[in-house]
């Protein structure tokens, strides 16, 4: 078996946890860190993926601008999970329902 | 095995104890934990800049973010706990789904490592980001500025005069 396709194994582990970890969760915090863990794994495909076909800097200059995203995106949940937990008191996503139309 | 193989897995092991742990802040730390693994793994591909990144940024600043998240709600999630049970089922979970992928994930990968374009050899870090990827270098800027504009619409700062109205009534 190739390292590139044992790679990909256990990405998709990865992903599979991370995914199961949003899936049960009603934590704000937790949801976060189920997508922390999602977007660790597409990271490690990417970096895969570049060192497959020789494209490591290429593939290095993605997972930056990945990274920053990613720093953009907790901020941005983490703002919510303050003002959710100012307005309800809870960390609970089922009372993040005040924008329902 | 090797110790790529190694890393790749401790990664897994610590994901898995991010997800099942009862504490919010024993999940902060292993997420932690992932990074600095996912971090070891970059640095054993030959991808430095990445890892550093990596390193500093996610296991870093993000613990960091997400250990002051944990301690504002730390008493209420005490308090509320949520069932265990789907928690504890993710081994048995993640066993199952880990015996199915091993016959059909890695032989899919293996062809498709064989529709690979390999790229032209050379070329720095600083010319794939500056040069090749410099949308991107854009992309990240606006992403910064959508993300200060977010936080800023979220704690809007309060007017004076709604500030008096709110105290007469």
């Amino acid at each position: 078996m190739s390292a590139f396709s044992l790679d990909w194994y256990f990405i998709t582990l990865l992903i599979f946890v991370g995914l199961y970890g949003m899936l049960v969760s009603r934590s704000i915090i937790r949801q976060l860190i189920g997508l922390e863990i999602v977007s660790k794994a597409a990271m490690l495909a990417v970096i895969s993926a570049g060192a497959l076909t020789s494209n490591l800097m290429l593939a290095q200059a993605l997972i930056i601008t990945m990274i920053v995203v990613e720093v953009v995106v907790v901020a941005a949940g983490l703002a919510l999970l303050v003002k959710a937990h100012r307005l309800s008191g809870s960390a609970d996503i089922w009372k993040l329902d005040s924008l329902k139309g | 095995m090797t110790s790529h193989n190694l890393l790749f897995m401790l990664a897994v092991l610590s994901a898995v104890w991010a997800v099942m742990a009862r504490k919010l802040l024993t999940s902060a730390i292993m997420l932690a934990l992932v990074s600095v693994f996912a971090s070891l793994i970059l640095f054993d591909f030959n991808a430095p800049w990445a890892a550093v990144f990596e390193l500093s940024v996610c296991a870093g600043l993000i613990t960091v973010l997400f250990i002051a998240g944990v301690s504002l709600v730390r008493a209420e999630a005490e308090r509320n706990p949520e069932g265990r049970a789907v928690f504890q089922a993710l081994p048995l979970a993640l066993a199952i789904f880990a015996i199915a992928a091993w016959y059909y994930v890695p032989a899919f990968f293996a062809g498709v490592s064989d529709w690979k374009l390999m790229a032209a050899p050379g070329g720095t870090i600083g010319s794939a980001l500056w040069d090749v990827r410099r949308p991107d270098l854009l992309g990240q800027i606006v992403m910064l500025a959508a993300g200060v504009f977010v936080i800023k619409s979220i704690f809007p700062k309060k007017r004076p005069a709604a500030a008096e109205e709110r105290t007469t009534k």
